[in-house]
């Protein structure tokens, strides 16, 4: 949303672009029409940004991209958990359990380079233990994997203060991380994994405390974060924090699951019948065209005078 | 395979320096052979001086108000066309500049003043089309059509917004808005002109504003009346709801009056400075008067004394739309019998 200064004068234009990810979709569309030259410029020029920005502002516009682009803005994260759930709904109507791996080869038949960390962290929550083997419901997987996807810098933040909470350090002591260190943080939480993994077992940490340093890294963070009331609320649910438990509490949280916009309640969950069409329209394009960039946006409701390019 | 691969993840294989330079010379040329970045560019300027809550959303509908228009032919406005379809299509084609130009109306809100006034500007040229005139800023652009910007006058083709038009932007802007029909038919009917007369820009654009606040006004209204009564216990009481009009009636009358003042003095020779300064103490004065300490003052008096019952929603809804009404009432009517009558005796001498 754009600031709206009251007092007459206007935000400056720069800082209204660079306040959008605008810029980066006009980045992303130029890129994409270099290398698709040949089958966007029969398509007319002006038609393939109507339909580009047309697929973005549907949520249609994930489908087949490359991770990094999937993960470059909320939009797309929100979109792509979206479109995850669009079409894989089936599974958890016939109520199968899957792995971690099965759910990552269905993530890359969306994205085909799809990390297995990402997917791991997201079992990890469900499963509250390191155990790969572990099958998962298809809800209970995607609400954890939404969380995850979507607030990735805040989760990692939040695992180090635990840890630094844990080994018993003051919550003054304990170093709130600011955006430039989230790379280190990374590797660090990676490293420190199997020690929480221990540690999850005997301890749990006070909820206060926590509250008090994710308050302290909310106001300084530059990233997104779930609703600091909605964290309190789980927070002041017990009296004693385990960290994977914390998360999957979050990840079941309905007002959070409101504010990211991505996935119906768990009530709704299986329920759409509309779904079940546009669900049968994708898989019948998918199935006619085997490069489907094009074909992707034109599922998202454009005018039906002008059906998807055909590639020849 | 390896190629789709690599056009899926959008990156230049590695290992080929000199394959890069030819690569990325050859994308500057297709990319300026094909105009994309005068199509770009226009875009951003377009989407800058709108200022839209929704960029993504402006693009997308941008471009493909473009593509209809080069699609069906740039003859939208050429001589040929608007002849041959007959009056069944015109009134379509007014629908549509009605509908465009309710979408620009509703691009950025009435307090981000300038990007507000240039979105008027547009909508106001869009409706204001009587005649096959081309258009400056509505020139599609695309890779074979060469752009000619043709300017026209502040006017347009005609003398101004045919005034059923006019009436029906500012229904719709009341509507979406969310104000009731009921609340908005005694506004709209002191905003209205004739089917017959031609609306000038300047009342064009006090209408539009005027419903765009009073939109903001009515909300905040039924904000308001929600505060001050509790679902549960029914409707509120007439005591307090008359109260919280009553102040918000005598900090209307205060900004009024300064008004007034200011008017009166216009003809002398007035430091604008001075001007700017005594108006702002006016309505720092109506604000105080509205400030939550005299309001709670006006609600803890109202309970004590003052006539029984209730007042529902909808009443209170109607009072303070009645206080904001009366107070357009002088300023319009008074501009718009000048002008208007003005337009319609060119308009019969056939100027």
């Amino acid at each position: 949303m754009t600031r709206v200064n009251r007092f007459n004068s206007p935000v400056p234009d720069h800082e209204y672009l660079a306040d959008g990810d605008v810029l980066f979709y006009l980045r992303d569309a130029v890129t994409q029409l270099l290398d698709h030259q040949q089958e966007y410029t029969t398509f007319g020029l002006i038609r393939y940004f109507a339909e580009y920005f047309s697929s973005v502002k549907n949520s249609n516009h994930v489908l087949f991209r490359e991770y990094n682009y999937i993960r470059a803005t909320p939009h797309n994260r929100a979109s792509f958990i979206r479109v995850f759930w669009r079409c894989y709904r089936q599974i958890g109507k016939s109520g199968d359990l899957l792995s971690t791996l099965e759910y990552r080869s269905l993530l890359q038949l969306l994205c085909p380079d799809f990390p297995l960390e990402m997917v791991q962290r997201a079992a990890r929550i469900v499963q509250m233990e390191d155990v790969v083997d572990c099958l998962m419901s298809f809800s209970d997987f995607l609400y954890a994997l939404q969380l995850h996807f979507y607030y990735p810098e805040f989760l990692n933040s939040m695992l180090l203060i635990y840890q630094d909470l844990l080994a018993g350090k003051s919550p003054n002591t304990v170093i709130v991380p600011t955006s430039t260190s989230i790379d280190l943080l990374r590797s660090v939480a990676a490293e420190n994994i199997s020690k929480e993994k221990q540690q999850q077992q005997q301890d749990g940490v006070d909820p206060s405390t926590l509250a008090q340093c994710i308050d302290a890294l909310c106001d300084r963070f530059k990233h997104s974060h779930p609703p600091r009331s909605c964290m309190r609320e789980v927070l002041g649910q017990t009296n004693k924090v385990y960290y994977y438990s914390f998360l999957m509490s979050l990840a079941k949280h309905e007002s959070i699951n409101q504010t990211i916009g991505a996935l119906p309640s768990r009530a709704e969950f299986l329920i759409d019948p509309e779904m079940d069409q546009d669900l049968d329209k994708l898989i019948a394009q998918i199935s006619v065209s085997p490069s489907s960039n094009s074909s992707g946006s034109a599922v998202g409701g454009l005018k039906e005078e002008h059906p998807p390019q055909e590639e020849d | 395979m390896a190629d789709k691969e690599k056009r899926r993840s959008g990156a230049t294989p590695p290992g080929m320096p000199e394959g890069n330079a030819t690569k990325s010379d050859s994308d500057r040329e297709f990319l300026s052979r094909a105009g994309v970045g005068e199509l770009l560019r226009g875009a951003i300027l377009k989407m800058v001086e709108a200022r839209s809550d929704d960029p993504i959303g402006f693009l997308a509908d941008h471009f493909c108000n473009l593509a209809s228009v080069s699609e069906t032919g740039t003859a939208g406005y050429s001589d040929v066309d608007h002849f041959s379809d007959g009056p069944l299509s015109a009134g379509a084609q007014e629908q549509q500049h009605l509908n465009r130009a309710l979408w620009h109306l509703r691009l950025a809100h009435h307090s981000q003043r300038s990007a507000f006034s240039n979105n008027v500007r547009v909508a106001y040229d869009l409706l204001n089309l009587t005649g096959p005139l081309r258009r400056s800023g509505e020139v599609p652009q695309g890779p074979d059509v060469s752009c000619t910007d043709s300017p026209t006058e502040g006017g347009g083709g005609g003398g101004g917004v045919k005034g059923g038009l006019y009436t029906q932007t500012l229904q719709c802007l009341c509507s979406e808005g969310g104000v009731p029909a009921s609340t908005s038919a005694p506004l709209l009917q002191r905003l209205h002109c004739q089917d017959h007369e031609a609306v000038p820009y300047d009342i064009f654009r006090h209408g539009v504003l005027t419903c765009a606040v009073f939109s903001d006004y009515i909300r905040q209204a039924q904000r308001l009346y929600a505060e001050v009564c509790c679902p549960d216990e029914g409707p509120a009481s007439r005591a307090l709801c008359l109260s919280v009009l009553g102040t918000l009636k005598e900090a209307l009358e205060t900004s009024q009056g300064c008004e007034a003042n200011v008017c009166d003095n216009s003809n002398m020779k007035v430091n604008s400075c001075l001007e700017g300064n005594v108006k702002a103490l006016c309505y720092l004065e109506a604000s105080a008067k509205i400030s939550p300490y005299r309001l709670g003052q006006a609600m803890a008096g109202a309970q004590a004394r003052g006539p029984g019952g209730n007042m529902d929603a909808k009443e209170f809804e109607n009072a303070a739309a009645e206080l904001f009404i009366t107070r357009v009432k002088s300023a319009i009517k008074k501009n718009a019998g000048q002008v208007l009558t003005s337009q319609i005796y060119q308009q019969q001498i056939g100027a």
